[in-house]
């Protein structure tokens, strides 16, 4: 923040500004937009999970009243490119993702052809008068299935059926493993689920007599889809405005381009009429992005007094049968590589991580990414330690996790965090959640034969990665910065556009804030806006955790270019030197002197009405455009640790979650409210992933969960009251030290309800619970195995 | 409108106000009020009766308008979210509330859940937080937890005590 | 998703409803409150061509003690039936399973009708019209016909209602002094459709089970009788192995179609911790 200024707002518990819209059903999303003429589409799917396509005919559908055309991948092909997302390292084997499937399907629900008709009902019609016939192909659907040797393979121009295989070898594992007292050996499943926001994906496209295509789309990346659209429809990226609207949640899903897009784009080419498709529930289940579905296998090697010494294993991510545009399919596999260690003290370490193709939806990115996964391994593997040596899981943590004088602290895997409160997150979370108390309850309760348990679980989460990073991924295009502009009306207003979009952060109240705090007005003079690629600058959208550090420090910089020019403006009119000054209560005055100044209104009323006022040299308007990449461009490490207190009804195989306590760290919070909001859905997400959600596929890979009848979501009578403080350890390295944070609360559910499950069978014996969900069925698997091992723990 | 059904006149009350339009028999009430009625402030999240997302009162109860068809509603009396305040200066106890306590985040949910809580606070003013969390539970939100959704429909029951003086 | 195309027909007598479904037969469906048989049609699962509302017949909604018989119409909601004090004093298995039914959306516009006419083997209102030996009163062309609980369900969403027959009332036998009844089921998460039902009443007189009735939901393709584990309590003490051995001959439970073994075995822990509800309810009230 600049010098001299004391915040008012940033820190501050302010109500978002962009509620009244929401709260009074005058919001925008995709669907709320009409446009005269539009006709409304719908798609044909797959319904086999690996097949060559042997004929599509759409001329029966066609023959419907009210169905205006249709468009098949031979169609499509000629208009457009398959989306293609490749990776640059070595191994790399990429896909060519088409808007509608050519000579091959894939997955269940993969686009084959589009109808356009006057109404979605007509639409879904004339979708089922669509003859697609197939020559049924061998389905491949599993990791081990994908592997085994002589498995079909799902691209033909690969030699096996890996996106991407990586390996990291760092310290010398195996002289550490020489010594260890023990080692843990595990493995971890964590099943296919994913975002489910609930908003579906839907869009608007429009191409208009100037050959501009306008899409509207419920996008988390408006810039990114603009120019992915460009590429693969070999349109010039001026002639394509896209526009994200309100958003009802994205989380990651929606920070892609879709096949779907790029169809809904060419039936409006061809047709001239703006077209419109919004998905089903079905159809978001089945083909839109899948998340979180990791196999690991580790060894964790300790020694007598709990000190960890090395960590060995191998990550395998079911990422399905594309390449996703623009993260590729190796983004879970990366991330897991560098993070499985945690914010333990780990400094030999040896990993291979695969990235397997099968016939299933394509994975992407949704809410910490592999971080679930990774944080689930290496903390059930820390507590298994903790089991073998008989010693308190907190306290094997404690000696573990890197501590305060180690930052910043350069991981095993390159990792630098830069700042962390992994320690005393720890000690606070025992201290809220009132630890002791509650394992009186427990030990109460199984006086009366009921199994309560506490499960802790901790992690430390990168945020805000750039350049420097993502050009450690090999990733196409690197998302290295986020852009503002900050332009102050002739009234003395602000209008601050910026590049990510907002789909439940409340960027219209958080940027207001640092710009308001920088120019000294009231919050309300100060109005945001995002999502239109014609009027934002160029950036890379909301994801990853960045819009506070990216966005908000594009907006602190750009704001601090304005403040510059009222200074120099005012100096002028002041006849002060710029050293003098300073912004107060929205005017320019002499330091010490407050009655000497002008306001910024009378200033912005000048620069624009009155130019011959101007000092030499300074033009007109004030205006600004910054763009922002937090050096060293590897990311601002925030943290938490959380508590799960559940009771676990050992007849039924029944989870009820009692109490839920959160201590995190994002260093410098924008605005607590949003934060402890962000904390709070992110923790219901990873409640969901770890006791409910699940996309199941059977073995011909036809997906079993395509409604809300199957794939669960919890409700309010699901999810406990959740308890959140902060402790705040600023980022050395970013402007006012903000860390992201929208992601962490959903990684450490699934390993902290693990945990919990665990301690609460422990009057039975020990379990070693590796899978989640914690459905019911697993559930009694692993009150099973406790009681199989009898051997009671306190 | 497609030759293979047959098409009803539909008229209801909707937030007050007498509507008319037509649709075909298979039309779902919540494309009605959205398309043919224009009132976009309800919204689809599943179309098979577990999001809430299209939660509207009929008759002052909570229903998913998914779960209905437009012709059903000929004669009926609805209520959307539109109905509940024309502008930030006169929101319901309940709008006030969930903007008071950051109890909406991405607001797709907003409009189902704000009515299931209005309806639940005229059948009983001061609900226990149990009370919340049942009433809502078929109300599904990804973004806010549920944790200050139900801080918001508890502390509404106290905004509405005190406008009305109690 | 959207239902493909059908006509509808907005009844304003039971006569105007059987009429239609006479003319139009399997292709007609009855529309009750629309909770069961609206997803079908969106997902185009069910595809009828005639919709018949029956939501505007008269008549129909009503809840009523006549003697010692319960009467509820046909299209009485479920929110009614789980808030109305009459149901709760004169048929509390009724009460309790109806508050467990969804979400109060769900409730405020299902109908026990429909529900029964559904027959879904897991739901609750099926599993209580088992357990109460409840009268089904169907309306037909030539007048009306009562059709027994235990033959009303016959298969997997399967009934034995004519495709010219309206549900129009159902009968249960009210509760007397010294019974008391129980309703347990078990959800993946709260107001989910139920993964087992247990509907339990018992009779104590001088401290021996004069009548107990076990019915449940979810473990074959109807809601079944547990006769096996009735017959181990009737005449004798109630006390925990008693209700243990019941429970545990509940994994016998009748033969009729398919059973799935987990969800006999929760059948099985519902009953008991029913049965200990039920024990416990009459050791309070003696």
């Amino acid at each position: 923040m600049p010098e001299g200024v004391a915040p008012r707002l940033l820190g501050a518990r302010v109500k978002r500004r962009e509620d009244p819209r929401f709260l009074t059903g005058r919001a925008r999303f995709v669907d709320d937009i009409v446009k005269p003429q539009m006709l409304h589409a719908a798609f044909v799917r797959s319904s086999l999970a690996h097949a060559e396509i042997a004929a599509v005919d759409a001329a029966r559908a066609l023959t419907l009243p009210g169905v205006r055309a249709a468009l098949t991948g031979a169609d499509a092909a000629r208009s457009a490119k398959p989306i293609t997302c490749d990776s640059t390292f070595d191994s790399w084997q990429g896909t060519e993702y088409p808007a509608l499937a050519t000579e091959r399907v894939l997955f269940v629900g993969q686009p084959i052809a589009c109808v356009v008709a006057e109404d979605r009902y007509l639409a879904e019609d004339a979708v089922e008068l669509v003859e697609v016939r197939y020559r049924e192909l061998t389905p491949v659907t599993s990791i081990k299935d994908a592997t085994a040797p002589g498995a079909p393979r799902l691209h033909s121009h690969w030699k096996d059926n890996y996106f991407i295989k990586r390996h990291l070898r760092a310290g010398d594992p195996d002289a550490a493993f020489a010594r260890a007292a023990g080692v843990v050996e595990l493995t971890t499943v964590s099943n296919r689920h994913s975002g489910i926001p609930l908003e579906n994906r839907g869009c608007v496209a429009e191409f208009d007599a100037d050959q501009t295509l306008t899409l509207w789309t419920s996008s988390q990346i408006p810039h990114l889809v603009r120019t992915g659209l460009a590429d693969v429809l070999a349109l010039p990226e001026s002639n394509i405005r896209v526009v994200a609207p309100d958003v009802g949640g994205g989380f990651g899903i929606k920070a892609h381009l879709f096949p779907e897009e790029i169809a809904v784009c060419l039936l409006a080419m061809k047709t001239g009429q703006p077209v419109k498709w919004i998905e089903d529930r079905s159809e978001h289940l089945l083909a839109s992005i899948h998340a979180r579905e990791h196999h690991h296998q580790v060894k964790l090697a300790y020694a007598e007094d709990g000190e960890l010494l090395a960590l060995s294993g191998r990550i395998d991510v079911d990422c399905g049968a594309y390449s996703v545009y623009p993260f590729t399919a190796t983004m879970d596999t990366g991330m897991a590589l560098g993070i499985l260690p945690g914010p333990y003290r780990i400094r030999n370490y040896e990993c291979e991580a695969y990235s397997v193709a099968t016939n299933k939806c394509p994975l992407g990115p949704y809410r910490g990414v592999s971080r679930p996964a990774a944080a689930f391994t290496i903390e059930r593997a820390v507590d298994e330690v903790a089991h073998a040596l008989g010693m308190d899981p907190v306290e094997v943590r404690r000696r573990n996790l890197v501590a305060p004088e180690e930052f910043p602290y350069e991981s095993i895997t390159g990792l630098v965090y830069d700042s962390g409160s992994f320690v005393e997150s720890l000690d606070k979370l025992l201290a809220d959640s009132r630890y002791e108390e509650l394992r009186r309850q427990q030990q109460a309760a199984r006086a009366e034969g009921r199994f309560l348990g506490l499960g802790i679980a901790m992690y430390t989460e990168q945020t805000a990665h750039t350049t420097t990073e993502f050009a450690k991924r090999g990733v196409p295009i690197i998302f290295g910065y986020d852009s503002a502009i900050v332009r102050m009306d002739p009234s003395g207003r602000v209008n601050v556009r910026v590049s990510t979009h907002s789909h439940g952060q409340g960027h219209e109240t958080t940027m207001a804030q640092i710009v308001a705090d920088s120019l000294t007005l009231p919050l309300d003079h100060v109005r945001v806006t995002f999502g239109d690629t014609d009027s934002t600058p160029y950036g890379h959208g909301t994801f990853a955790s960045r819009s506070a550090v990216l966005a908000g420090g594009a907006c602190a910089r750009a704001a601090e270019t304005i403040r510059g020019l009222l200074i120099r403006f005012a100096a002028e009119r002041l006849e002060a030197a710029e050293a003098d000054l300073e912004l107060a209560q929205g005017s320019v005055r002499v330091k010490g002197s407050p009655a000497i100044g002008v306001t910024i209104s009378e200033l912005a009323r000048l620069a624009h009405h009155r130019p011959e006022t101007l000092p030499d040299g300074m033009e007109p308007l004030l205006e600004a455009v910054s763009t922002y990449d937090a050096d060293p461009g590897t990311g601002t490490f925030a943290n938490a640790a959380q508590l799960a207190f559940i009771e676990v009804d050992i007849e039924t195989g029944g989870i009820k979650l009692l109490g839920y306590w959160v201590v995190e760290d994002c260093g410098q919070m924008i605005n607590p409210l949003i934060v402890d909001g962000q904390v709070h859905g992110g923790v219901a997400q990873g409640i969901g992933g770890a006791l409910m959600e699940e996309l199941v596929y059977d073995e011909d890979g036809q997906l079993r969960t395509t409604t809300f009848m199957d794939y669960l979501l919890p409700g309010a009578t699901d999810i406990p009251r959740i308890e959140v403080s902060h402790l705040s350890t600023p980022s050395p390295f970013t402007i006012a030290g903000i860390k992201g944070m929208g992601e962490g609360g959903a990684i450490a559910p699934g390993p902290a309800i693990a945990s919990a499950l665990v301690d609460a069978l422990g009057p039975l014996g020990h379990a070693v619970v590796d899978e989640l969900p914690l459905t019911r069925e697993r559930v009694r698997r692993f009150i099973e195995a406790a009681r199989a091992d009898g051997k009671a723990h306190a | 409108m497609s030759a293979v059904s047959d098409v009803h006149e539909v008229r209801l009350r909707v937030n007050g106000v007498e509507r008319v339009a037509h649709a075909p028999a298979r039309r779902l009430l919540s494309d009605f009020i959205r398309y043919d009625l224009g009132l976009t402030g309800t919204h689809v999240g599943c179309e098979h009766g577990v999001c809430g997302a299209c939660t509207i009162l009929l008759g002052g109860e909570p229903v998913r308008s998914c779960l209905m068809f437009a012709v059903q509603a000929d004669g009926a009396e609805i209520e959307t979210i539109e109905g509940l305040a024309s502008g930030p200066d006169d929101l319901h106890p309940v709008q006030q509330a969930f903007w008071e306590h950051h109890g909406l985040q991405c607001g797709f949910c907003t409009p189902g859940m704000v009515l299931t809580a209005k309806a639940l606070l005229e059948h009983n003013p001061d609900p226990t937080e149990a009370d919340v969390r049942k009433a809502i539970a078929g109300n599904i939100c990804r973004c806010t937890g549920y944790v200050f959704i139900v801080d918001a429909i508890r502390a509404a029951a106290g905004i509405g005590r005190e406008r009305d003086g109690a | 998703m959207k239902p493909p195309a059908f006509r509808y027909l907005r009844a304003t007598s039971v006569d105007e409803c059987l009429a239609a479904m006479s003319e139009h037969g399997d292709d007609a469906k009855i529309l009750a409150g629309g909770q069961s048989l609206v997803p079908l049609m969106n997902l185009r699962l069910a595809r009828p061509s005639w919709v018949v509302d029956v939501n505007h017949v008269p008549g129909l909604d009503y809840i009523e003690v006549e003697g010692d018989v319960l009467r509820v119409g046909a299209m009485t909601r479920h929110r009614d039936l789980a808030a109305s004090d009459v149901v709760a004093r004169a048929c509390p298995l009724l009460a309790q399973a109806a508050a467990m039914i969804g979400y109060p959306a769900i409730r405020n516009r299902g109908t026990i009708g429909g529900s029964l006419a559904h027959a879904d083997p897991a739901a609750e209102l099926p599993c209580v019209a088992c357990a109460t030996d409840a009268e089904i009163v169907v309306a037909g062309r030539d007048g009306e016909r009562i059709i027994f609980a235990d033959e009303f369900f016959t298969g997997y969403f399967e009934t034995a209602l004519a495709p010219a027959e309206l549900l129009v009332e159902v009968r249960f036998p009210t509760t007397r002094a010294g019974e008391s009844w129980q309703f347990r089921e078990f959800t993946r998460k709260s107001g989910d459709f139920a993964v087992a039902a247990a509907g339990v009443g018992l009779a104590l007189a001088d401290g021996l089970v004069t009548r107990a009735r076990i019915a449940l939901g979810g473990v074959a393709d109807r809601p079944v009788r547990a006769t096996a584990a009735e017959e181990r309590l009737a005449g004798g003490p109630l006390e925990g192995p008693d209700i243990a051995a019941a429970a545990a001959l509940v994994a016998d439970v009748a033969d009729s179609g398919s059973q799935d073994a987990d969800a006999v075995e929760l059948a099985s822990v519902l009953t008991r911790r029913a049965l200990e509800a039920a024990a416990a309810e009459l050791r309070g009230a003696s």
